[in-house]
C-alpha cells in the first residue's frame, strides 16, 4: 500500500529538505572557516616568529600568505601577528555565525518535522477502528506515542547534526592534512577509526546492561507506587517494617546495577581518553621527529596538533552516537506500524451538513455480529422502532446490549443483517453523520481534563449558558456543580475535582442532552445514582418522548416498564420483546423478573408493613 | 559530567543559591566520606595532569625552535605516555567515586524519605497525591543526587584546572596570563546569562511535552468518546496547538544555544588572537620562547571549559532548589499522628522485662473490650465538620453496620477508630483509656481492614495473604483461602499459590483481588475488623458463596462494617444510620424497617436495584 512510503521519515521530511541541506551547508562552511583558525597561527609561527628566530626551515616570504599581505598593507612584524590575530577572531566570528544558522535551521526543520509527525500520529489513532483499538495495550500505544516519538526527535535534531559534523569534520580535514603533509596526515589519522569502533561497539553491548538497570528501577518504584497507593492496608496491617525492608532491598538492587553502569562508563571514558591523547601524542612525537629532520615547519606541526584537537571531540561521540541512531530505526519502524493500520472508513469529507437531519426512526432486520475473532455477540436480531419512541434493553451483561447500541453508533461495522436509519442503511451513512445524531452515553463515561463546562460543551460547542444549565438540570446535576467552588468552571480529573460514579454519570446524561440528539443512548447509565434522582431524571426524560426516540439499557424494572418497545436479550439473541404489559403477561424471563422484584417489594411490605 | 536523569519541570530560578539548603541536603553524603575524598583527590590530579600535557607540547617546540637544542623524543614519547594514562586513571577514578557517591546518596535518600513516608499521617496523604510523591522520590532525587555528585566534581576540577593553569601562567609569564585572563569576565558572564536561559526554555519545553503525553493518554482512553461526539477535528486542533507550542519552545531552546555557543567560540578566539598577539611580540622580543606561546595557545581551550561547566552547575542549582526543598520537606516532616512521650517511655520499659499475655507492649491491656467514642468532633484539614459531638459505645463481639448517605460521616468514624486521624474534640477510649495514650503501632495490630478497592502487592497470591501474618504456615494461609472462598478461583490457576499477582494484582480481576483482601484479613484475625464498602466490588455469584465464611468471621469479634450489600446489613448486631455526622436511626433490622425512616427508604429502592442484578433472577 501507498502508505508505507507516505510514513517513511523521507516524506515527513517534505518541506523541510531544503531547511536540512542548508544547514548541512551552513555546517560545512562553519567547518571550514574553523579550519582556517589553525592556517592563521601556522602562518603566524612560521612567517613572522620563525624568520625573527632566524631558525632555519622556515618559509621563504613569498610562501607565506600572511607576510605577503602584511607587506602589502605596509605592517611590519609586529603588525603581521597582529594581522593573524585579527584574522583568527574574524575567521571564528564568521564560523560561529554559520553555526549558529546551522543550529536555527536544523531546529526549525527538525522541530516541523516532529509537529507534522505528532499531529499526523493523533489525528490518525483517533481515526482508527474501535475493533483494532479494543485489542490494543493502551500504555504501549502511548509509549510509542510518546517515547518512540521522542527518540526519533532526538535522532533528527542532534544525532543526525552530530553524525553529519563528525563526518564532515573527517571528509574536510583530509585534503587539508594531506595538503600539509603527507605522511603526518596518514599518522594524524591512523587512530580514528579505532575510537569510532571502540565507542560503537561499547554502546551497543552495554545496552543489555541499560536494560536490567532500568528494570531494577521499575522493580523499585513499583515497591514505592504500591505502597502508597495501599498505605491504609499497610498501616492496618502494621507493616511499615516490612514495607521498609522491601523497599530498601529493591532500592539496594537498583544501586547496585546504576553503579555498576557507571563503573562501566567509567571504564570507557578512560579507555577513550587513552586512544584520543595517544592519537594526539602520535602526531606530537612523529611530527616532532619530522620537524627536526626538516620535512616538516613548527606552523604546520602545531597546525596539525590543532587540527586534532578539532576533530577528536566529535570523532569521540561519533560511534556512541551511531549506535544510539540504532534506536532510531526500532522507534521508526513501531510508529510506523501504527500508521499502517488502516483508519475507518468514510469519515473524511464535511458531509454531516449536506444531509438533512434523520427522524429516529430504527429498524433492526436479522442482524448479526461477532467481534473480531470472537463467538457471535448478536444472532438474528430485529426490530423496529418509529421515531420518537423509547426502546428500552435488559438482560444479564454480556448479552448483548451494548453491542447493539455500539453497531447504531458505527464504532464498529456489521456484516450479516441490516440496520436502516429513516429507512436507510447505516452502513452507506458517513460515520460522523450517523454519530452527529445520537446523544449517547455510555458505560463508565470518560470525562475529559478540562472544565466541566468544556466537558459539557464537547457534543455541542455553540450551546448557550441557559441551555447548558437546562440540560444539567435534567440530568439533576446542575445543583452540585453550583455547590463546586468555581461551578461550571471547575477542573474535572488530576488536577481539579474527582466526581463520584453518580457524578460523572450524570454529567455525562447532561452532556448527551445538551446535543439535543435525534437519538438518546443511556448505556446502563444510572447505576451509581441514587434512587430518588434517577427517578428524577428518568421523569425529565419523558419530556423527550414524542420528539425523540431514546434507547435504555437498564437493570432495574421500574425504569424500563414505560418504555414503548421491551426487548429481553439472551446470548445475543432476542428471546422476548413487547411492551411492559404484553411481556408480563407471558411465560418468560420478563414475567419471572417482575414476580422476583415483585415478591420482595411484598417481603418490604410486610416487614416494613406495620408502619406503612 | 553528564547528568544521566532529567528532572522535573514546574520550577522557576530562584535569586540566587540558597547555601543553607544544599548544606541540609549536604549532610546526606556524610556516609560516604572516603568516596568523597576520593572524588576530590582524582578530580584534582585530572586537573593537573590536564595542565601538565600542553607542558610537553611546549617543551618539544621549544627544542624544535632552539638552535643547538637536542630534542629526546623517547624520554618526551614516555613522558606523555605517563601523563596519559595518569589522566586516563584520574578521569576512571573520578567516575568510579562519583557513581559510588552519587547512587549512595541517592539511596540514602530515598531510604529516609521512605521510611518517613510509613510514619507520616493520613492527612500528609489526603494533601498529595501519589504521582506527586513518587516524582519526589524519583526524578527529584536523582536530580538532585547527580547534582551533588557530579557538580562536587565540578567545582573541584573546574577550580582546581582554574588554579594551576593560572599559578602556570603567571609563573611563565604574567603579562600573557593577564591577556588571556582578560577574556575570562566576559566570558563568566555570557555563560552564566545563557546557562540560566537553556535551561529554564528546556524546562518549558519539558512541561509542553508532558501536556502532550497526558493528551495522547486522553486521546486514546476517550477514543470512544471522541468518536461518538464527533469530536476528531476538534481534538486534532487542541493538540495541534500544544505541538505548534512545543515546537515554538523547542526552536526557542534550541536558538539560544545557536546563540550561546558561538559566543564562547568568539570569546575563546578574542582571547587567542590576544595571545598570538601579545605572545608573538613577546616571542619576537625574545623573551619568551615559541613554545610557550603555543602552550598558551592551548590553555585557551582548557581555560573555558570549567567556566561553562561551572555556570551550568549553579545555573542548575538554582533550578533545582524548589525540588531540594520538596524532597527534604518530605523526609524532614513530623508525623501528626505518633506515640506520645509517656507512651514511648511505657514501652521501653515494657521491653527491658518479660511481659504476662494479658499486657500489650505499651503497659496496657492487650485485649481491647468496650470502645467509645465520646463527644468526638472531626474537621478535615481546613474543610467542613464531618463530625460533630458524636457518641458511640461498642462491645467486644458486637457487629455494628454503618449506613447512610455518601459524606455523611461513615469512613470518617472507621479512620478515627483506626487512629489514621485522631478527633479535632472529644475522645475515644479503650476500655476507658484514651486511645492516644496507647501505642499507636499496637492499635494499628489490633485491626483487620478490607476497603471497597482491593489493594495487593506484587509477588504471589500466598505472599499475599501472607501479609495479614508473616508467620504463617502454609496450612494456615490454605484455610483461611478456603474459608473466604478463595481457594477455588486459585487452585483454577495454573501456578495455584505461586501464581504471580502482578503489579497492585493487575493480572486478577476486581472480584478476586477482594476475596484475596478477606483471606489476608482473616488470616491476621484480628480483634477488630473494619469492612469499608469490601462487598461492592464483588458479583453477586463470588459475594454467595463467601457469605458463610463471612458470618463466621464475623461471629465473636467486634467488626464495623460499611456495606451496601443488604445480605451483610440484615445480619449486623446493630445498624446505625449516620447522616451528617450524627447517628439518625440505631438498631436491629426489623426495628429499623418499622421504623419507617430513612433505612427503610433505603432498603426499599436498594433491594428493587439489587435483584435486577441478582443472577437467580434470570434462571427458572
Amino acid at each position: 500500500m501507498s502508505q508505507r512510503a507516505q510514513d517513511s521519515l523521507w516524506s515527513l521530511s517534505r518541506g523541510q529538505r531544503l531547511r536540512y541541506l542548508c544547514a548541512i551547508a551552513a555546517l560545512a562552511a562553519g567547518i571550514l572557516l574553523a579550519f582556517g583558525l589553525p592556517l592563521a597561527t601556522r602562518a603566524a609561527i612560521d612567517g613572522p616568529l620563525t624568520q625573527a628566530l632566524g631558525r632555519a626551515g622556515a618559509l621563504p616570504a613569498e610562501d607565506n600568505w600572511l607576510q605577503e599581505l602584511g607587506v602589502r598593507l605596509g605592517a611590519g612584524v609586529r603588525g603581521q601577528l597582529w594581522l593573524a590575530g585579527v584574522i583568527f577572531l574574524l575567521l571564528a566570528a564568521l564560523s560561529g555565525i554559520c553555526l549558529y544558522f546551522k543550529t536555527r535551521l536544523a531546529a526549525s526543520a527538525s522541530e516541523g518535522m516532529v509537529c507534522r509527525f505528532r499531529e499526523r500520529l493523533f489525528g490518525h489513532i483517533t481515526r482508527l477502528p474501535m475493533s483494532w483499538l479494543d485489542d490494543a495495550d493502551t500504555g504501549d500505544l502511548v509509549q510509542r506515542c510518546t517515547s518512540d516519538m521522542e527518540t526519533v526527535r532526538a535522532f533528527l535534531s542532534t544525532q543526525i547534526l552530530e553524525i553529519a559534523r563528525a563526518l564532515l569534520l573527517v571528509v574536510l580535514v583530509t585534503p587539508i592534512l594531506f595538503a600539509l603533509d603527507v605522511q603526518l596526515a596518514m599518522v594524524a589519522l591512523a587512530l580514528l577509526p579505532v575510537i569510532v569502533a571502540f565507542a560503537y561497539v561499547f554502546f551497543s553491548r552495554i545496552k543489555s546492561l541499560f536494560k536490567t538497570m532500568d528494570e531494577a528501577e521499575g522493580a523499585m518504584t513499583t515497591v514505592l507506587q504500591e505502597n502508597l497507593t495501599a498505605i491504609r492496608v499497610v498501616r492496618a496491617f502494621g507493616r511499615q517494617e516490612h514495607e521498609r525492608q522491601k523497599f530498601e532491598v529493591r532500592s539496594a538492587n537498583y544501586r547496585v546495577h546504576h553503579q555498576r553502569f557507571i563503573k562501566l562508563l567509567g571504564l570507557y571514558w578512560s579507555t577513550s581518553d587513552v586512544l584520543s591523547m595517544g592519537q594526539m601524542g602520535l602526531v606530537l612525537i612523529v611530527g616532532a621527529w619530522f620537524t627536526k629532520s626538516g620535512d616538516l615547519s613548527v606552523g604546520t606541526l602545531t597546525a596539525f596538533l590543532e587540527y586534532e584537537a578539532l576533530i577528536i571531540w566529535p570523532v569521540r561521540q561519533l560511534g556512541r552516537v551511531l549506535s544510539e541512531a540504532g534506536k532510531a530505526v526500532v522507534s521508526m519502524r513501531r510508529l510506523r506500524e501504527v500508521l499502517a493500520v488502516e483508519e475507518e472508513s468514510a469519515l473524511e469529507g464535511n458531509t454531516a451538513t449536506v444531509l438533512p437531519p434523520l427522524t429516529g426512526a430504527i429498524e433492526v432486520r436479522d442482524l448479526s455480529f461477532a467481534y473480531k475473532g470472537g463467538k457471535p455477540v448478536l444472532r438474528n436480531v430485529s426490530l423496529s422502532l418509529a421515531a420518537g419512541q423509547t426502546l428500552a434493553l435488559i438482560g444479564r451483561p454480556g448479552s448483548g446490549k451494548s453491542t447493539l447500541v455500539q453497531l447504531l453508533l458505527r464504532l464498529y461495522d456489521y456484516e450479516e443483517g441490516s440496520i436502516r436509519l429513516d429507512g436507510q442503511e447505516l452502513s452507506s451513512l458517513p460515520r460522523q453523520f450517523v454519530r452527529s445524531q445520537f446523544g449517547p452515553v455510555l458505560q463508565e463515561p470518560f470525562l475529559y481534563s478540562r472544565s466541566l463546562e468544556d466537558n459539557l460543551k464537547i457534543g455541542a460547542p455553540r450551546a448557550g449558558s441557559e441551555s447548558l444549565h437546562a440540560a444539567a438540570g435534567a440530568a439533576a446535576i446542575h445543583d452540585s456543580i453550583v455547590e463546586f467552588q468555581h461551578g461550571y468552571e471547575t477542573e474535572v480529573g488530576e488536577r481539579g475535582v474527582t466526581l463520584s460514579g453518580g457524578q460523572r454519570q450524570r454529567v455525562a446524561i447532561a452532556r448527551a442532552l445538551l446535543c439535543e440528539p435525534t437519538i438518546l443512548i443511556l448505556d446502563d447509565s444510572l447505576s451509581a445514582v441514587d434512587t430518588v434522582t434517577e427517578s428524577a431524571i428518568l421523569a425529565a426524560l419523558t419530556e423527550r418522548r414524542g420528539q425523540g426516540t431514546t434507547i435504555l439499557i437498564a437493570h432495574r424494572l421500574s425504569s424500563v416498564m414505560h418504555a414503548d418497545l421491551i426487548l429481553v436479550l439472551e446470548a445475543g439473541r432476542v428471546v422476548e420483546s413487547g411492551s411492559h404489559q404484553s411481556l408480563i403477561l407471558e411465560d418468560g424471563p420478563y414475567q419471572r423478573l417482575w414476580r422476583v422484584q415483585g415478591y420482595l417489594e411484598d417481603e418490604i411490605q410486610s416487614e416494613g408493613g406495620r408502619k406503612a | 559530567m553528564t547528568s544521566d536523569q532529567a528532572g522535573v519541570p514546574r520550577d522557576e530560578p530562584k535569586a540566587g543559591v540558597d547555601l543553607a539548603l544544599w548544606r541540609r541536603l549536604w549532610s546526606f553524603t556524610r556516609p560516604f566520606s572516603r568516596e568523597k575524598r576520593r572524588l576530590v583527590l582524582f578530580a584534582m590530579g585530572t586537573a593537573l595532569f590536564d595542565t601538565a600535557l600542553p607542558w610537553v607540547t611546549k617543551a618539544v617546540v621549544d627544542d624544535l625552535t632552539t638552535a643547538g637544542a637536542s630534542l629526546p623524543l623517547g624520554r618526551y614519547a614516555a613522558l606523555y605516555a605517563f601523563l596519559t594514562l595518569g589522566l586516563a586513571s584520574c578521569v576512571m577514578g573520578f567516575i568510579n567515586s562519583g557513581g559510588a557517591l552519587r547512587t549512595g546518596v541517592s539511596f540514602e535518600i530515598r531510604r529516609a524519605g521512605f521510611r518517613n513516608l510509613q510514619d507520616l499521617s493520613f492527612s500528609f496523604f489526603d494533601r498529595r497525591p501519589v504521582g506527586w510523591l513518587m516524582a519526589r522520590m524519583t526524578s527529584d532525587c536523582e536530580r538532585l543526587t547527580n547534582i551533588l555528585a557530579w557538580g562536587l566534581l565540578d567545582l573541584v576540577w573546574g577550580f582546581s584546572v582554574m588554579s594551576s593553569v593560572t599559578v602556570v601562567m603567571f609563573l611563565v609569564d604574567w603579562r600573557l596570563a593577564l591577556t588571556l585572563l582578560s577574556v575570562v569576565p566576559a566570558l563568566a558572564w555570557v555563560s552564566r546569562y545563557f546557562q540560566r536561559k537553556i535551561l529554564s526554555s528546556s524546562r518549558v519545553v519539558r512541561k509542553i511535552n508532558s501536556k502532550i503525553t497526558a493528551a495522547y493518554n486522553e486521546g486514546i482512553s476517550g477514543v470512544r468518546t471522541t468518536k461518538v461526539f464527533v469530536r476528531e477535528s476538534g481534538n486534532a486542533d487542541e493538540f495541534s496547538r500544544l505541538t505548534l507550542d512545543m515546537r515554538g519552545a523547542s526552536v526557542r531552546n534550541a536558538l539560544q544555544s545557536a546563540v550561546y555557543l558561538p559566543l564562547v567560540l568568539v570569546l575563546a578566539s578574542l582571547a587567542s588572537g590576544l595571545v598570538l598577539g601579545v605572545g608573538g611580540s613577546r616571542v619576537l622580543a625574545g623573551a619568551i620562547p615559541l613554545g610557550t606561546l603555543v602552550m598558551f595557545l592551548a590553555f585557551c581551550h582548557l581555560f573555558f571549559d570549567p567556566i561553562q561547566e561551572l555556570a551550568r552547575l549553579f545555573a542548575e542549582m538554582q533550578m533545582a532548589q524548589a525540588s531540594a526543598e520538596r524532597v527534604l520537606g518530605l523526609i524532614e516532616e513530623q508525623p501528626a499522628i505518633a506515640d506520645s512521650a509517656s507512651v514511648r517511655a511505657n514501652i521501653a520499659n515494657q521491653t527491658a522485662s518479660a511481659r504476662p499475655a494479658d499486657i500489650a507492649v505499651d503497659g496496657g491491656a492487650a485485649e481491647i473490650g468496650v470502645i467509645r467514642f465520646e463527644g468526638v468532633s472531626f474537621t478535615y484539614d481546613g474543610g467542613q465538620e464531618v463530625l460533630r459531638d458524636f457518641d458511640l459505645e461498642v462491645h467486644a463481639g458486637e457487629t455494628l453496620a454503618l449506613v447512610g448517605p455518601t459524606g455523611g460521616g461513615k469512613s470518617t468514624i472507621l479512620s478515627l477508630l483506626c487512629r489514621f486521624y485522631e478527633p479535632t474534640s472529644g475522645r475515644i477510649t479503650l476500655d476507658g483509656v484514651d486511645y492516644t495514650d496507647r501505642s499507636l503501632a499496637w492499635l494499628q495490630s489490633q485491626l483487620g481492614i478490607v476497603l471497597q478497592t482491593p489493594q495487593l502487592f506484587s509477588g504471589s497470591i500466598a505472599e499475599n495473604i501472607r501479609y495479614g501474618d508473616l508467620e504463617a504456615s502454609d496450612e494456615d494461609l490454605h484455610a483461611a483461602a478456603r474459608l473466604v472462598g478463595a481457594e477455588q478461583f486459585i487452585l483454577g490457576l495454573d501456578e495455584g499459590y505461586a501464581t504471580q499477582v502482578g503489579e497492585g494484582g493487575g493480572k486478577l480481576s476486581t472480584g478476586e483481588k477482594q476475596l484475596l483482601s478477606f483471606a489476608r484479613a482473616w488470616l491476621k484475625s484480628p480483634a477488630i475488623l473494619i469492612m469499608d464498602e469490601a462487598t461492592s466490588s464483588i458479583d453477586t455469584e463470588t459475594e454467595r458463596h463467601i457469605q458463610a465464611g463471612l458470618a463466621q468471621v464475623l461471629t465473636g469479634r467486634t467488626s464495623f462494617v460499611i456495606a451496601h450489600r443488604l445480605s451483610t446489613i440484615r445480619s449486623a448486631d446493630r445498624i446505625l444510620v449516620i447522616k451528617d455526622g450524627r447517628i439518625t436511626e440505631s438498631g436491629k433490622h426489623k426495628e429499623l424497617l418499622d421504623l419507617g425512616g430513612h433505612y427503610h427508604e433505603l432498603y426499599t429502592s436498594q433491594s428493587l436495584r439489587e435483584t435486577g442484578q441478582q443472577p437467580g433472577a434470570w434462571d427458572e
